[in-house]
């Protein structure tokens, strides 16, 4: 099984890749997303319609916006494709002190 | 998938007859906006974004619903046992008033009722609301109760094919089938899944009664109302997670997978057909579609495994519209909605649908 921490080191020890490691944990631990360990096994890039349902993709939104403090707008919610973009929207909104 | 059996219900025999639909909402009513303002508070103090919660109601295409309590009595209420006595109280009121209605459009008394069939899966009460009804309705000591828990918005064409069933082995006797749903009392107000949100956006409160009368009644006790020509129960293998109760503490927390019209839109279609086949029918024969309401992914899933433009699902997206999901009572109000209308006439066939919890379909072919 691949870990969080796999997903933040394949992609670099970047700000998103410690914020694409909080929103898998977030998945499985707190949501527990049926598809949340294969999403992750897909890499940051893989559309996460994939392995998510609508309901759970809505889900995820919702808690990462509770996790982070930042309010997505209906185009930045559809935007999200990938855990790559919901990593770099949060990185781009939340205040620095709420990031990994 | 059986639909063969089904075909062997003798054509000779004289079906059972929609007699009548009665209806009753509770006073109780609020616009979606209001509904909105009153769970927004709630949803602040679990979520960041409040605002996203908000529009996923207002995406619902319901405008008003009717509540079984006011609206600022559901803070107070303290857990499952207070809403479960809540359910019992205003259940009772709500079902007397729907078979009351029921009865008087198809011009019986209680005492000329033999089988009362009772769906909901709200809450629960032993004796069962059935049997507290009978006592209200002063229904015959005679008469044959069925209770029927589980089914969900499945059970309001579910009992009416019960229903049907149970009046062709006694074709001179008169059965009612009572849906009460409470749909608002079932709220988890500590559960802030998106499952719970969405249903909370969706379902009402309502009660619709049914009157059928057994085919070999005489035939000025007959009306004009459809015949229960057959019926066909569909459960889709290994789908018990789509759709369903979690039994908690504070009640029934809803299980609700955004799968529910994916399942639709794979097998309705193909089962719809069958079910026709086997009675030497095709969709196009059928003049008149009652659906349950659902919600608007439902509505399309149905209209689009169907090949149906939506005018044909008109009655089902203006109930939705107009009071919410009523779970199993859902159906049967638009069933009451189109007897009201006048628009079926002698000969015209009709085909009554509803899914639920099993996941499962229900298929009720009616003729005028």
């Amino acid at each position: 099984m691949v870990s969080a921490r796999d997903v933040g080191q394949a992609a670099g020890d970047d700000a998103e890749g410690r914020v694409a490691q909080e929103i898998v944990r977030i998945a499985r631990d707190e949501l527990r997303l049926d598809g949340a360990s294969a999403a992750l096994a897909d890499g940051r890039d893989a559309p996460l319609a994939d392995r998510l349902d609508s309901l759970a993709r809505l889900s995820l939104v919702v808690a990462v916006e509770d996790r982070f403090r930042i309010a997505l707008d209906d185009e930045g919610a559809l935007a999200v494709r990938t855990l790559g973009d919901l990593a770099r929207l949060v990185v781009a909104r939340a205040a620095p002190e709420l990031l990994p | 998938m059986g639909f063969a059996a089904e075909a062997a219900v003798p054509s000779t025999s004289p079906h059972p007859e929609v007699l009548s639909v009665g209806r009753a909402l509770p006073p109780n009513a609020a616009d979606q906006e209001t509904l909105i303002a009153a769970l927004s508070a709630h949803w602040g103090a679990a979520h960041y974004n409040a605002g996203r919660l908000a529009e996923l109601h207002r995406a619902t295409g319901v405008a008003r619903r009717h509540l079984a309590l006011p609206l600022d009595a559901y803070p107070r209420l303290d857990g499952f046992g207070e809403a479960n006595a809540a359910y019992a109280r205003v259940g009772a009121e709500l079902g007397e008033a729907a078979v009351r209605d029921a009865l008087e459009r198809a011009g019986l008394a209680p005492a000329d009722v033999g089988h009362l069939f009772y769906v909901t899966v709200t809450g629960v009460a032993t004796p069962s609301l059935d049997a507290r009804l009978v006592n209200r309705l002063a229904l015959p000591r005679s008469v044959k109760r069925t209770p029927i828990f589980g089914l969900g918005c499945l059970a309001g064409a579910a009992g009416l094919a019960r229903a049907s069933d149970a009046l062709r082995a006694f074709p001179d006797e008169v059965a009612v089938l009572l849906s009460v749903e409470l749909c608002s009392l079932t709220l988890q107000r500590d559960d802030t899944s998106m499952a719970n949100v969405i249903a909370t956006g969706l379902f009402g409160d309502g009660a619709a009664a049914v009157v059928l009368g057994g085919g070999a009644r005489p035939a000025a006790a007959r009306r004009r109302g459809p015949e229960v020509v057959a019926t066909a129960s569909v459960l889709y293998p290994d789908t018990e997670w789509v759709m369903g109760w979690e039994v908690v503490d504070g009640g029934f927390k809803v299980l609700l997978s955004s799968k529910v019209p994916d399942v639709i839109a794979a097998n309705l279609g193909a089962d719809v057909d069958r079910f026709l086949a086997a009675h030497g029918l095709d969709r196009g024969r059928i003049r008149h579609w009652v659906a349950h309401t659902g919600g608007p992914k439902v509505l399309e899933a149905v209209g689009g495994a169907l090949g149906l433009p939506r005018a044909a699902l008109e009655r089902s997206w203006r109930s939705l519209h107009d009071i919410g999901n009523l779970s199993s009572a859902s159906v049967l109000f638009v069933l009451g909605d189109l007897l009201a209308s006048g628009e079926a006439r002698p000969g015209d066939l009709g085909l009554l649908a509803a899914m639920g919890p099993g996941f499962a379909a229900e298929l009720v072919l009616l003729r005028w």
